[in-house]
């Protein structure tokens, strides 16, 4: 356990943060432009891919990089680094025809709560 | 809201949460796990230090410096760094550049993700689920609610804050401040404006600082 | 998990609330719930994401009827005791004490 945090040093761990974003060299799944399917995974422990979106079909907008993966590091599992994913859903892909024509979701997913589409 | 639960009035017995948080910091405290300074200094930095001036300060930069506005779109975290912002809850930046035709919005469904060092911890709508559902499923309907009429041909963006990036909303700047000062455009930028839920309104003739 | 808290989509929870210049803590032991999860979290016994996780973990009915921050004091207790930082019982303890002696 680290030694409790002192006053004095508050200003510098804050400014320090915790990034989540890590220098692994791993290989990508998919690239922008591909064409992707949010998993239907219903794990009972932590994962960071919402109920709205499993099943979905989207679109990868942006390759944000390697970063921690939350859904095993909240349960003890460690890092797993693996690229996080800026994707794009039609509103009517998650909420059908009643939805606005135009209108867009972006939710940032990992490789592993993604399939090719 | 309900708040019986969580004060007591000056004179009457603790609530069950007030003793509650007393519990643990005299626990902990006592353990030497944390110490009572540092707790001061967390506070005292996000209820004076850190707040919304500081995306403020960010949007009157990219209002004014057009090369700032590129740097800043092409790498948020920099470019914000740039200003002297950064640190938790801000680590991987991204700025959502809001245009004629588009409109972002940004949300955590999940919990309450949200750009700390730009503009300080979230309020309270934004952590609550009224915003937190509506916002991804029916966010032209939000925004009606919250005073901003998009038209149909605008696309709207919503972004889930899923991870560890974090979002901050470049409005558009409003007609009327043409030529004004970035000290004076920083006075008009609101906090709900670099959320999404609201536009930046010039003031009324008189109303420049 | 499949918990309360994964809301996008949902209908029923109400309009949206909005406190104009709303302060950033409403009372004194929300500072001291922010300052303390703040603090404990340093200590490195646990991550961010285990954190949201115990806050997952908070029985619907409750989640939905208290407020943020005591959420995060709910959440806080079951790290600390879960982590091995605290015993249940030495909270239970220090509670029973300092309600007896409980007036402002």
């Amino acid at each position: 356990m680290r030694r409790a945090l002192r006053a004095a040093d508050v200003g510098t761990v804050l400014l320090k943060g915790g990034p989540a974003r890590l220098p692994d060299d791993v290989p990508p799944r998919f690239k922008p432009g591909d064409l992707v399917v949010a998993r239907n995974i219903n794990p009972t422990g932590h994962t960071r891919l919402p109920r709205y979106a499993r099943g979905r079909r989207g679109v990868v907008d942006r390759d944000h990089g390697v970063f921690v993966f939350a859904d095993a590091s909240a349960m003890g599992r460690g890092k797993k680094p693996q690229h996080l994913y800026s994707v794009r859903f039609g509103a009517r892909e998650l909420w059908g025809p009643q939805a606005a024509a135009r209108d867009v979701v972006y939710i940032d997913l990992w490789d592993d709560h993604l399939d090719p589409g | 809201m309900s708040d019986e639960h969580d004060h007591a009035e000056e004179g009457s017995p603790l609530t069950e949460t007030e003793l509650r948080v007393r519990a643990l910091e005299s626990l902990l405290v006592e353990k030497g796990l944390v110490d009572p300074a540092a707790l001061d200094a967390l506070i005292d930095t996000y209820e004076t230090k850190v707040g919304p001036r500081n995306g403020a300060h960010v949007v009157a930069r990219a209002w004014v410096d057009p090369a700032y506005r590129a740097r800043l779109l092409e790498d948020g975290s920099k470019a914000i760094a740039e200003l002297g912002y950064m640190g938790r809850q801000g680590e991987d930046m991204m700025v959502l550049e809001n245009t004629p035709k588009v409109h972002n919005m940004v949300v955590c469904t999940l919990c309450s993700c949200y750009p700390w060092p730009v503009l300080g911890l979230p309020p309270v709508w934004y952590k609550s689920a009224p915003y937190r559902s509506r916002a991804v499923l029916d966010p032209r309907g939000v925004l009606r609610e919250l005073g901003v009429e998009v038209p149909e041909d605008v696309e709207v963006r919503v972004w889930d804050s899923t991870s560890e990036v974090r979002y901050l909303v470049l409005p558009e700047r409003p007609a009327g401040t043409e030529g004004w000062s970035e000290a004076e455009l920083v006075g008009i930028v609101t906090r709900d404006s670099m959320i999404g839920v609201a536009k930046v309104q010039a003031p009324a003739r008189g109303g420049r600082r | 998990m499949n918990g309360i808290h994964d809301m996008g989509g949902m209908h029923g929870l109400g309009p949206i609330e909005r406190e104009e210049n709303e302060p950033v803590f409403h009372h004194a032991w929300e500072r001291r719930a922010f300052a303390l999860n703040m603090a404990a979290g340093f200590l490195g016994e646990w991550n961010i994401d285990m954190s949201r996780y115990a806050r997952e973990q908070m029985p619907a009915a409750e989640y939905l009827a208290t407020s943020y921050y005591e959420h995060w004091l709910w959440s806080l207790e079951r790290l600390l005791v879960d982590k091995g930082l605290l015993t249940q019982a030495e909270i239970d303890a220090r509670l029973a004490e300092l309600r007896k002696r409980a007036v402002k």
